[in-house]
């Protein structure tokens, strides 16, 4: 897919969450030649670990006036770039007869300044428009919030960088850092696939790791306090809410429920642990119930609603350079220059933030940048769509219905997933038609326009580009099938196989701490077919 | 409605169980909630097929060594040595041929090309004397197009292993186009209605008779004979080299036909099948249990000398599991199985896992327990049982058939 890959460029940017693609993008539209290095996948940090909300800002709007107000104004350029990423479902803030009433008066004037909009629902009224909403309920009112597909959002950032020019590199860890006196000028790499290691060298080395930045920055010998705190959350078997509902109160655990595609989630919990953790998230029983216990306030039907999976997310929160005991946590953007704060040259960290303002993290890195190599050019990307987003006559209303009827259940479910770019999926033909993943309405042609187009080196990569294996079923019987598709494409069948005891163990992993009812009975099922009908092993090869 | 005997669950333990009680002569009813484990038949019945991991090859001699709370130890080595022969006799008698030994493993290939040791295999399938070698040397793998469930290249894969030269060929039949129309609807029970009457075997054999020349042998996935008999031998018949078919993924079209054959064996010798019923709840009365009421039924009560509980595991609701317990959701059996649910799952998908081994506690003569004293007359057979990990030891089969045998012997005593 890179062909003829240069050794030296302008920018390498570390890390391929949302920040990472969105600075890619930016760079790459600003003339600059640019390489993206990710160690395992787009979106497999905190960009894909969140509740996929397209937060309209109310969230923030009492605690954190400058928060909210960026948030709201990333919302509605999202919804004009992104919007095959993006379901306007609006939200609610819901005052529940334990909360006080009087915080509403407070929120809506906080809202106000922050410049988000608000409604004031009669009760009943809110009601009969969000059927699933807790009856309870003794105030509403109503926000520009949203829903957002991360995975999605990434992948369109990084599908638009490659357009301009990037080159892309995932399965690639960064092991070190090159410096040449208090220069940072390259990377050395791991390449996962291929087992070997690689060397790069650019200008500025960009380190947008997330979390794991604090490393990046430990390689390149610079010290950056990062607190890691862990946020977990439910997905529900199928779409309860219809809008984004939240307690309109000071934001707490698991207090946002959020629609989304075929199913809904509720999070989160909020737990800092210790750095060396971050790489083994696992959900506790613990966290579970909190996250039943508070989602059903919002919506009584969860309660009887099945859970599909658990998973948790690190927040890179950045304690200020003052503050070595991380008692004073930033939640907004980091951005910096460690030429100026370490007196390293060459190299800059772009941190903190959220998965709402990734594009102005990548916007404020990209200045800095451009200031740094003396390019002067203006930032485009909150103007620009993003690809699968850029026709104006592919309406929202197309993009989040949400009504799959008749023999096109792919086609239909192509266009909500790729926007404008569905037409590069084939289709008509019976044989691309067929489904591979019944749950989620992905077809042959998509999956193969996925592994062909979207950088998919394995059946997980494959999960997140298409929704394979994400319904109901969570991949009981469309792993097998979409294994041997990835086998045919690659030729590897005894790596497909791996691939698919890997993608087994981890949908194993979501499910562990929330396996109980129908999903105990799914999950025996799934094991009699790959290992009692199947032989499947994870040592088969 | 009065009965001899009541079983609950019309999986193979059930209907097995049934059979055996209606040849002699009684007068049985079971009640069946719908689909079975069977339902999803690789083609083979395993007895015992792994002892830690390792293949096992005497699994007479081999059960001696399981722990005296497994299922089979309770049967105890005498009656199962007894049993294993009756069991493919009674599959017989029901037109369900079954071939293989109960003193030496043999092997099928699985769809992984994998081959696996086993009990007993349905004549559809082919059996190997051993799991080192491949008896052909050059073989064709046949799909038809658009047919996702079949993955040839995974079995291609594991031929190599043995050695095989293999080439893989799709092809498409006109008689599929309508079904392939509609993306859904190329799966194996749709492919099998094609062959199970008319013409299109004929054409198929010949197709295959043309694709398969210069090689030795020919895979296929197992799609044929749903409601019709010996579509399969018919097959092989017709093509002029060994046939070897592999199990599809579920639903199996050789499972299904099991499953119909094994009810109308079941309805012929006079029993009644109460197919979509559910048994809701029993009458218990002085440590008997007298009636069960189910959901079709209303309050006509459904009464028997003897009844049986043969409702599978958590995948059949046999046992369900909820955040916080484990109960038998029918009768309010006893569990056998942990009480902490932390410690139901193991964290590797693919390790032993705890759940795997739960079932409803019974006394030594399999009656169960309620409330820790045994029920006289309520027995308890199949995967309902706890006391092994079937799916680990390749032992599910086996527990059913002869679990359910011997539960029959001691009510007919």
């Amino acid at each position: 897919m890179n062909k003829n890959i240069s050794k030296e460029y302008d920018v390498i940017i570390i890390g391929g969450g949302a920040t990472g693609a969105g600075t890619a993008r930016d760079c790459a539209m600003r003339g600059l030649s640019v390489l993206l290095v990710e160690r395992h996948d787009f979106a497999t940090g905190a960009t894909g670990r969140n509740h996929g909300l397209l937060h309209s800002g109310a969230r923030y709007a009492v605690t954190d006036h400058e928060s909210a107000a960026e948030c709201i104004k990333e919302n509605m350029i999202l919804r004009r770039i992104a919007n095959h990423c993006v379901e306007e479902n609006d939200g609610l803030f819901i005052t529940l007869p334990e909360d006080d009433i009087s915080f509403q008066s407070q929120f809506v004037d906080a809202c106000k300044s922050a410049g988000i909009g608000t409604e004031i629902l009669d009760p009943d009224f809110a009601r009969r428009i969000e059927p699933s909403v807790n009856p309870d309920l003794i105030g509403a009112v109503k926000v520009p919030d949203g829903s957002v597909d991360p995975f999605r959002l990434t992948m369109s950032n990084a599908l638009d960088a490659r357009i301009h020019g990037a080159v892309l590199l995932t399965q690639h860890e960064v092991t070190g850092v090159v410096k040449e006196q208090n220069r940072v000028i390259g990377v050395v790499l791991f390449n996962h696939e291929r087992k070997e290691k690689v060397k790069y060298y650019a200008k500025i080395i960009v380190n947008a790791g997330g979390i794991w930045g604090h490393h990046i920055a430990d390689l390149a010998g610079v010290n950056i306090n990062m607190f890691p705190a862990k946020g977990s959350l439910l997905i529900f078997g199928h779409r309860v809410n219809k809008m984004v509902l939240n307690r309109c109160r000071k934001p707490a655990n698991a207090d946002i429920l959020v629609p989304g595609d075929t199913i809904c989630l509720i999070g989160t919990t909020s737990e800092r642990i210790p750095y060396d953790q971050i790489d083994n998230m696992f959900v506790s029983r613990k966290d579970v119930d909190v996250l039943i216990r508070e989602g059903v306030k919002l919506s009584p039907a969860l309660t009887a609603t099945r859970i599909l999976r658990a998973y948790a997310g690190v927040r890179p929160l950045v304690a200020a350079d003052n503050d070595p005991s991380g008692r004073s946590i930033s939640r907004g953007i980091v951005l910096l220059d460690h030429q100026e704060r370490d007196g390293l040259s060459g190299f800059i960290t772009i941190t903190g933030g959220k998965l709402m303002t990734y594009r102005l993290m990548a916007e404020e890195a990209t200045d800095l940048i451009c200031k740094k190599l003396s390019v002067d050019k203006q930032c485009e990307t909150a103007e620009k769509s993003l690809p699968g987003a850029e026709k104006s006559e592919h309406p929202l209303s197309i993009a989040t219905e949400k009504v799959y009827t008749g023999a096109n259940i792919s086609q239909k479910s192509a266009k909500d997933r790729h926007g404008t770019l569905a037409k590069n999926i084939s289709n008509g033909d019976d044989y691309e038609d067929s489904l591979v993943c019944e749950c989620e309405g992905v077809s042959i042609a998509e999956v193969k326009y996925a592994i062909n187009e979207l950088h998919v080196n394995n059946l997980i990569d494959l999960r997140r580009r298409t929704r394979v294996g994400m319904g109901t079923c969570q991949g009981e019987l469309c792993a097998c099938r979409a294994a041997a598709l990835l086998c045919e494409s690659s030729e590897k069948s005894g790596k497909a196989k791996d691939d698919l005891a890997n993608f087994l163990q981890e949908r194993w992993k979501g499910m562990l701490p929330i396996t109980w009812g129908e999903g105990i009975n799914e999950i025996q099922f799934t094991s009699w077919i790959y290992e009692g009908i199947y032989g499947l092993k994870p040592d088969n090869n | 409605m009065k009965f001899d005997n009541i079983i609950i669950g019309g999986g193979l333990s059930g209907l097995t169980c049934g059979i055996k009680l209606a040849e002699q002569g009684k007068k049985c009813a079971i009640v069946s909630s719908g689909q079975s484990a069977i339902h999803f038949f690789s083609g083979s019945f395993d007895l015992l097929g792994k002892i830690d991991g390792q293949d096992v090859k005497n699994p007479l001699e081999a059960i001696k060594i399981l722990p005296d709370t497994h299922p089979y130890q309770r049967v105890g080595i005498e009656n199962i040595s007894r049993l294993v022969v009756e069991a493919p006799r009674l599959l017989d008698r029901a037109g369900l041929n079954f071939f293989g030994k109960a003193d030496e493993n043999h092997f099928v290939l699985t769809p992984m090309g994998i081959m696996k040791p086993t009990w007993l295999t349905i004549d559809d399938f082919t059996r190997f004397e051993q799991n080192d070698a491949f008896p052909w040397k050059k073989a064709v793998i046949l799909n038809f197009s658009g047919f996702l469930d079949f993955h040839t290249l995974f079995v291609q894969d594991g031929l190599k292993k043995y050695n095989v030269d293999t080439q893989i060929k799709n092809f498409a039949m006109k008689e599929f186009e309508a079904i392939r129309r509609n993306p859904s609807e190329m799966r194996s029970t749709n492919i099998a209605k094609v062959f199970d009457s008319g013409d299109a075997l004929d054409e198929f054999a010949q197709k295959v008779n043309q694709l398969s020349e210069g090689f030795e042998v020919v895979l296929l996935p197992a799609v044929f004979g749903l409601f019709t008999k010996n579509v399969a031998l018919n097959l092989k018949a017709k093509v002029n080299k060994p046939v070897v078919l592999l199990p599809a993924i579920p639903p199996s079209v050789p499972g299904i036909r099991s499953q119909i054959l094994l009810r109308k064996r079941f309805e012929e010798l006079g029993g009644t099948y109460f197919l979509g019923d559910i048994v809701e709840q029993g009458t218990f009365k002085n440590n008997r249990l007298v009636a069960v009421q189910t959901n079709n039924h209303g309050d006509i009560k459904l009464e028997a000398d003897q009844f049986v509980l043969a409702s599978g595991s958590f995948y059949s609701k046999g046992i369900v599991a909820t955040r916080e317990k484990l109960y038998e959701p029918i009768l309010g059996l006893d569990i056998d199985g942990d009480t902490d649910s932390e410690k139901w799952l193991d964290e590797k998908f693919f390790n032993d896992q705890p759940y795997m081994h739960y079932g409803v506690k019974t006394d030594s003569g399999f009656h169960a327990l309620k409330n820790g004293k045994p029920i006289e007359n309520l027995f308890v057979a199949g995967s309902v049982l706890g006391g092994a990990n079937a799916l680990k030891e390749g032992s599910g089969a086996g527990i059913s058939l002869l679990t359910s045998l011997h539960v029959a012997e001691q009510i007919l005593k």
